[in-house]
């Protein structure tokens, strides 16, 4: 023990005085009584035992140099050396991704992490100010520059593990950004290692603090399902894989529906992957769910499921004179049951008449051809290069060489489509329809047209491509089988073709519906409903950190339910891979030294119980001066509380 | 620890508070009352208390044989008719009895509020109008270490007002020593008779003097007189107690514990007085001063048998 503040011991000179006031307070007080007569008589059996009379009468001093010492004592601010954070400002890194579930410490490497930050903040100087930081793939600021032990406290029982991977960048970058602003800034990394991290460097001493001992993880890291037959046949790819150090037994369960179906029992050597196709599953079942029996030290990657999503075939009638390029990648899209029709074959009459009825709407592409009619087909259109003016828009010319421009970054019609290398010869002149919203517009050489608007217009949706394929480089590109499926998705919607049937933790469920859908209930896997109102047949369900399947559902046209189904799964060989690394190689990180494991000696202090004890000999002193006036309320309370009186039997 | 001289200003007697002990309508009330004698006591005057010796009331007590030289009158002749031989017929005598007030006018009377002192007087002065009120004799003394001033044996209300006065005249003398006051009282003392001796006994020679006077055969009331403040001391803190009639000091350590063994030691000291004085015939009578004056004399002492 040492202390911070030595020359406080000079304060040790008072308790002479404390002495010499007590030598001077023992000149008694005089007072004249009528005769001592009485008192001599009673104080006769005291002085037989006058050495413990004197003793309880100096027990006054004794509790007043007790309470001196005790108050010198704390104001010399002992304390002693004990591991941790020393810094005004301190920053700490709580890891939160998935591989902090680990049971490998008990309760959980997060729990456990916690309880070293409880350590640390315990330790720190008492103006020193507190930063907690719980990070997984993003950084989430619990609590920040806190001196309130209590608030701290709170904020760092508060982080909990996340399903998502861990990227420390984001952290670290919001770490040296404060650390740039407060000097004498220490930050306090506690993570298992599993992370990612940047390669710039912090202007702050860094500290790691390893959480974790062993690695025996084993996890299942891929599973999906394939239809073949027609819908006769399900079979299922899994991959199991060991991240631990030594071979195990496990046993891999595959449910559908709930229903146990297929067992394997699998001996897993260290680092081994094991990938299993079970076949003849159940064609009917919607959910197959992978489970690796026993334990191990992370049990959320022992799980897996994958969504069975049987696609609806949407009737699309292709109205062609002939388009290879429309026909060969409409027939590569799944779910749509393609009819070709020659315009000279077109008749509105000799559509099946269930069109009128079956959900999902059908769709009818309209190449280069407008029926005479003033009457369109049911159902969605798709019309490329239309030939004449129709009740949707009209037609005033053509334009030549208009270069594609998207309107916007984000539109979702053109995902993953680049129309930068795109020519086109000639496209057809059409102001842009009020209910219609423009998609692609070219840049001509004296003005610009709309060359892909869509909208939805008398209850259907409409899409217009205003050129000609054949007169454009298009269907040669990436771009096209991509901005064709795009365009199945918006207008032949209500399938799921365009969800996704796996998601990562966290990421977001972009959601395509038919128009006149006005609400979507997603249900997750912990039962919780989230009623979402979509817009524009668009909404967003964001919130997938949990691990398991979500049930997407809506009411059709017809009031009737329908149902799409994702799966959430952590295949993440970084998160799986729990073995916990001793050192972060931090660029910023001190190098040679062992603050990298070990964070560095932090002064533990000890007034506070010296002031606690202080406080209590400073009370018994007060109670002990007083007891005779106590004692005589006591006894004032004893006489006077109404005496009990039993009742009178007889 | 030696005793360090005392600071204080030395203990200076009070004076009493009232010019007049008692007021008129309280005197008529007091003439009612009478002082009660269980013994028969001679006299030496023609009285109206019932005396050991024969005399010439109307009461008959006695025949006795003649023995010459007596006096003839008194030969009851019936009885010679009845019998022929000379019988006296004896009467019982009245005499007057003589009251003995003995006042406690040590310096430790002198103390508390009401004054132990003026509340010694008032009762010496209340039990005094009331024998002289019916026709006894009544003398007091004060005493302190030994009989001080003497009010010589008066009878007849016309001495109540000497008597007042003297009992207003007393101050507080000097040290206690019952033991030396209470025998030489004993000692001297004519017509031993009923006997009130108001004092607060705080001194060690209580029982031989008290002895003393229950062997002269005073038939002796104990009006044993204490302060509200020496029945519960207000005191706290480490003291030095000073004996306002010695000076000597005490040191104490004002606690509840030394308090409670204080209150506990009066008691016992309280117990021990009544069963010497039952022992021998007294009357015990523990009174403070806080007892209204009223209640003592018309509640108290009666209940104790004291006065009728």
């Amino acid at each position: 023990m040492s202390f911070l503040l030595p020359t406080a011991f000079t304060l040790t000179a008072l308790i002479p005085i404390i002495i010499a006031f007590y030598f001077l307070k023992l000149r008694r007080e005089e007072q004249w009584v009528s005769s001592v007569y009485l008192w001599r008589r009673a104080i006769r059996d005291v002085e037989a035992n006058a050495p413990w009379q004197r003793l309880r009468r100096n027990l006054l001093l004794f509790l007043q140099i007790a309470f001196l010492l005790a108050l010198i004592l704390a104001l010399a601010r002992p304390f002693h050396w004990v591991q941790g954070a020393a810094g005004q400002n301190v920053i700490l890194i709580l890891d939160t991704s998935a591989s902090m579930a680990a049971t490998d410490v008990a309760p959980s490497r997060l729990e456990m992490a916690k309880t070293r930050a409880l350590e640390l903040i315990e330790g720190l100087p008492d103006n020193a100010r507190v930063t907690v930081i719980a990070a997984s793939d993003e950084a989430q600021v619990l609590i920040s520059a806190a001196q309130d032990r209590g608030e701290i406290r709170t904020a760092i029982h508060s982080a909990v593990v996340t399903n998502a991977g861990s990227d420390l960048t984001a952290a670290l970058t919001l770490v040296a950004a404060i650390a740039a602003r407060q000097p004498d800034t220490e930050i306090i990394i506690l993570s298992d290692g599993a992370v990612t991290l940047p390669q710039t460097g912090l202007p702050a001493r860094v500290s790691f603090i390893p959480i974790g001992t062993n690695d025996n993880n084993q996890a299942i890291g891929a599973l999906s399902l394939r239809e073949e037959g027609g819908g006769q046949a399900l079979s299922a790819f899994v991959q199991v894989i060991n991240y631990g150090r030594e071979t195990v037994q496990r046993r891999l369960d595959l449910l559908a529906d709930g229903t146990a179906v297929n067992a394997y029992e699998l001996e897993l050597k260290p680092g081994a992957v094991r990938t299993i196709v079970a076949e003849d599953l159940p064609p009917t079942a919607q959910v197959i769910e992978a489970r690796l029996a026993g334990s191990d030290a992370l049990s959320l990657d022992d799980h897996a499921w994958a969504v069975c999503r049987r696609h609806e075939t949407t009737a699309v009638t292709l109205v062609s004179p002939g388009n290879l390029f429309l026909e060969t990648g409409l027939s590569l899209l799944p779910g749509l049951q393609l009819t070709t029709i020659k315009p000279a074959d077109f008749d509105l009459t000799t559509q099946p008449p269930n069109h009128l009825t079956t959900q999902p709407p059908n769709l009818t592409i309209l190449d280069r051809y407008v029926p005479l009619t003033a009457t369109l087909p049911v159902g969605n259109l798709l019309f490329i290069a239309p030939v004449r003016s129709t009740a949707f828009f009209s037609v005033t010319g053509t334009i030549a060489e208009p270069q594609p421009r998207p309107v916007s970054a984000d539109e979702p019609l053109l995902r993953h489509v680049s129309l930068a290398d795109v020519s086109i010869m000639e496209a057809v002149r059409i102001p842009l329809p009020d209910w219609a919203r423009l998609v692609v517009w070219g840049e001509g050489e004296e003005n610009s047209v709309p060359l892909l608007f869509v909208g939805e217009v008398d209850r259907r949706r409409v899409a217009v491509l205003t050129f000609d394929l054949l007169k454009s480089d298009l269907p040669l590109q990436v771009a096209f089988p991509l901005l064709l499926a795009n365009l199945m998705d918006y207008l032949a919607p209500g399938t799921g073709g365009d969800l996704p049937v796996q998601l990562a933790p966290g990421e977001p469920l972009a959601l395509s519906v038919p128009p006149g859908v006005e609400e979507i209930i997603v249900e997750g896997p912990d039962g919780m409903r989230t009623r979402l109102v979509p817009e524009d047949g668009q909404a967003v369900y964001g919130n997938t950190p949990g691990l398991g399947v979500y049930r997407i559902s809506w009411q059709g046209e017809e009031a009737e339910t329908r149902e799409a189904l994702v799966a959430v799964n952590l295949f993440n060989p970084g998160e799986s891979a729990i073995a916990p690394r001793e050192e972060l190689p931090l660029p910023g990180m001190e190098v040679g030294t062992t603050a990298s494991t070990a964070p560095e000696q932090a002064r533990r202090e000890w007034w506070r119980p010296l002031v606690a004890i202080a406080l209590f000999v400073f009370t018994a002193e007060w109670l002990v001066y007083h007891r005779s006036a106590l004692a005589q309320i006591a006894g004032w309370i004893k006489a006077n509380l109404p005496a009990f009186h039993p009742p009178n039997l007889s | 620890m030696k005793s360090e001289p005392s600071t204080l200003p030395s203990y200076q007697p009070s004076t009493l508070p009232s010019p007049h002990l008692f007021d008129e309508t309280f005197l008529h009330k007091l003439e009612r009352l009478s002082i009660l004698s269980r013994r028969a006591m001679a006299g030496q005057l023609q009285g109206e208390r019932r005396s050991p010796k024969r005399g010439q009331s109307v009461e008959f007590a006695d025949f006795r044989p003649y023995s010459p030289g007596d006096d003839f009158r008194r030969i009851d002749w019936n009885a010679y008719a009845r019998l022929e031989r000379f019988f006296l017929k004896l009467f019982v005598e009245e005499e007057d009895l003589t009251v003995h007030l003995l006042v406690d006018t040590s310096r430790s009377m002198d103390w508390g509020q009401p004054n132990k002192l003026w509340y010694a007087v008032r009762a010496a002065g209340a039990l005094g109008y009331i024998a002289l009120a019916s026709l006894d004799r009544v003398t007091v003394s004060a005493f302190s270490q030994q009989i001080g001033e003497t009010f010589p044996p008066h009878r007849g209300k016309q001495q109540a007002m000497a008597l007042f006065a003297f009992l207003q005249e007393l101050a507080p003398q000097a040290d206690t020593d019952l033991k030396a006051a209470l025998r030489n009282y004993a000692n001297t003392a004519t017509n031993p008779g009923p006997l009130l001796l108001v004092s607060d006994l705080l001194d060690d020679g209580w029982r031989e003097g008290l002895t003393a006077l229950a062997a002269r055969g005073f038939e002796a009331t104990v009006l044993h007189l204490l302060s509200p403040d020496e029945v519960n001391p207000p005191l706290t803190g480490d003291l030095k107690l000073l004996d306002v009639e010695t000076n000597r000091p005490v040191e104490i350590t004002a606690d509840y514990d030394l308090l409670a063994r204080y209150r506990q030691e009066l008691t016992n000291w309280q117990d021990e007085l009544r069963a010497f004085c039952g022992g021998r015939g007294m009357n015990y009578v523990a009174v403070t001063t806080d007892v209204p004056f009223e209640e003592l004399i018309f509640s108290f002492l009666r209940r104790r048998g004291v006065l009728r």
